[in-house]
């Protein structure tokens, strides 16, 4: 009994005490479950998968100066359109409606773009395709009634820059 | 274990109880071996352990003030347009008055967080003119033009807080 | 064992007495090595956490694991730490590494939250602070330290990284530039792929299979700008999709991280002037 037990009790031992000895190492005071990855993950990525072999390059998308330089270059236009639109009603005091209508449509084109990028980022439609479709049509519907809301006020009230004076000086 | 229990003394002093790994080549496409691997390979930490700097801290305000301010003309606008069915007062009479009934502090605070968001987008969007134009990209002017935004859209709203 | 230890010392001590002084200046590395594989007479001992994940073993998560180093028996670097690290306490951690001098890039980690080559990082001397260390952030861990940057290097194929000509010179030698030409070239050329300032770009990090990430960027940039290619405009037309450059927002954690001082940033902002030109 005890000739043919000893092999296997050794090899018990030495197996549960292996990774302990390995793990308390000279040196080696502890290990801790690491807690960034365990319970929330940041936009968690797809598992890893490659295209293609290791030699083959990414594949190169179509050029579209629409979505690329163009649209760079609109935005740059309209943000700087909207430094002095935004200082000018309330330093000078002007009550232009062409003014204040400029500066809407500017700035909803401004948020427009934003979240448009935000989206772009934060919700690839290889990774949540539903939601990113989903965020799409509720910021084309939110953008339109934005612009007809805007459109109404401008009309039917005192206008934007106007109003926020007011209340500012409530 | 249990064919080692099995195993007589001898059988082990030979050496027949070794570990013994068939070659199994045809079971799996070598191709996959790594495709498989890739799978399983974790995503090493990123935002929660990179070390908190000016600037990319500063860009996410912006991203997040900009979100903000744009979210909240976007929700006003739309309440606005469908205020007469809903049957609310989001016209400008309305909300002077409302905004005029507040008490001082809450006037001040109100205004101070709707400042703070405007300002901080604005000069923090001036930089990202400038940088547009490739000025100002070495690394002490970003941080020190990280740190003026700061110190001035704070010291803005503060202002237009009071005003 | 102490007792041991101790005649030991005398005996080391004492040696250099009965040495003529040329010969004990000419062993000094002897002398080195015979030391007892302990913390010296007045330790200065720092911990060090690092990231660890075993393939073999892909349920278990990652861990961060502790190790406590002699800084006085140690190098000034955090290369040099992690090679004490594997050589003396843990064989089984894994990093690369090769030229320890910043020109290979391949010990690029997240050393103290930020970004750089672990042979260009100096050891911060505070023992009261932990060193921690990760793999590159928001990369696939192939084990340890060790992240997979295949996709990196498809992406810079991609942008094909070489010069793209068909007119031979007129005098049919090499093809020559000015000194104002080679000049736009400085601080370009000596990138050396660590792939730093791309994995600390949120943008990249969000949108790495599409979004070509700071060092593609200014590799990229490095081809538009020599004056010897002749494919300038099918490299702009390859770029001017919103996925490729747009999707850089001037965050500029980049030019802050780079380890050989570079400036991605700013070929990232030239790029976009010269694609809306």
């Amino acid at each position: 009994m005890a000739s043919f037990a000893r092999p296997s009790l050794l090899r018990q031992t030495l197996a549960t005490t292996r990774s302990p000895l390995l793990r308390q190492n000279v040196g080696v005071s502890q290990v801790v479950a690491f807690h960034a990855s365990a319970r929330k993950q940041i936009l968690p990525p797809l598992p890893q998968s490659i295209e293609g072999t290791m030699n083959d390059p990414v594949p190169v998308p179509s050029p579209h100066p629409m979505e690329g330089s163009y649209h760079w270059t609109f935005e740059r236009a309209v943000c700087v359109g909207l430094i002095p639109l935004s200082i000018a009603p309330f330093a000078a005091g002007s009550l232009n409606p062409v003014m204040d209508a400029i500066l809407c449509s500017l700035l909803v084109a401004h948020s427009h773009i934003g979240f448009q990028a935000a989206i772009i980022d934060y919700f690839r439609p290889q990774r949540v395709p539903k939601f990113y479709s989903l965020c799409n049509w509720l910021l084309r519907a939110f953008t339109l009634t934005t612009a007809v809301g805007l459109y109404e006020f401008e009309t039917n009230d005192v206008g934007v820059t106007e109003a926020l004076r007011r209340i500012w000086n409530a | 274990m249990q064919s080692m229990m099995r195993a007589s003394p001898a059988a082990v002093a030979l050496g027949q109880t070794m570990q013994k790994r068939p070659v199994t080549s045809n079971a799996e496409d070598p191709a996959q071996i790594l495709v498989k691997q890739r799978l399983n390979r974790p995503v090493s930490p990123h935002l929660t352990i990179y070390r908190p700097q000016i600037g990319w801290i500063g860009s996410s305000l912006h991203r997040i003030s900009g979100v903000a301010l744009s979210g909240s003309l976007y929700l006003w606008a739309t309440a606005y347009l469908a205020s007469p069915a809903l049957g609310w007062h989001l016209e400008s009479a309305s909300m002077v008055a409302a905004m005029g009934a507040l008490p001082l502090a809450a006037k001040v605070f109100l205004k101070a967080t709707l400042a703070l968001p405007f300002t901080y987008h604005s000069f923090n969007g001036l930089r990202h003119l400038m940088w547009d134009l490739g000025r100002g990209l070495s690394n002490n002017v970003i941080i020190k033009s990280g740190w003026t935004v700061v110190g001035l859209s704070v010291t803005s709203a503060l202002a237009l807080a009071f005003l | 064992m102490a007792s041991l230890r101790t005649t030991a010392r005398l005996f080391a001590a004492s040696r250099p007495l009965f040495r003529p002084a040329s010969f004990a200046r000419s062993y000094a590395t002897v002398e080195a090595k015979s030391v007892d594989p302990v913390p010296s007479d007045n330790p200065n001992m720092k911990t060090f956490k690092v990231y660890r994940w075993n393939p073999d073993t892909p349920t278990e998560k990652p861990t961060m694991q502790s190790y406590q180093l002699d800084l006085n028996k140690t190098g000034p670097m955090m290369l040099d730490a992690l090679i004490r690290i594997k050589n003396e306490l843990d064989p089984t951690l894994t990093f690369r590494r090769s030229c320890r001098e910043g020109i290979c890039g391949s010990c690029a980690m997240n050393i103290d939250g930020v970004n750089t080559l672990a042979c260009l990082c100096r050891i911060p001397t505070d023992t009261a602070k932990e060193s921690r260390i990760y793999p590159l952030p928001h990369t696939y861990v192939v084990k340890d330290l060790v992240p997979d940057l295949t996709l990196f290097y498809k992406q810079y194929k991609s942008i094909k990284p070489y010069l793209q000509r068909d007119t031979p010179t007129a005098d049919g030698l090499e093809n020559r530039q000015s000194p104002a030409d080679r000049k736009k070239l400085d601080g370009l050329y000596e990138c050396i792929l660590c792939a730093c300032c791309s994995t600390s770009c949120p943008s990249y990090w969000w949108n790495s299979e599409e979004y070509l990430g700071p060092a593609i960027l200014l590799q990229s940039y490095r081809w538009l700008v020599d004056s010897r290619d002749e494919k300038t405009a099918e490299r702009k037309a390859a770029l001017d999709n919103s996925m490729s450059v747009y999707r850089c927002h001037t965050i500029l954690n980049c030019t802050r991280t780079c380890p050989k001082g570079l400036n991605p940033g700013r070929a990232i902002a030239e790029t976009k002037k010269i694609l809306a030109a």
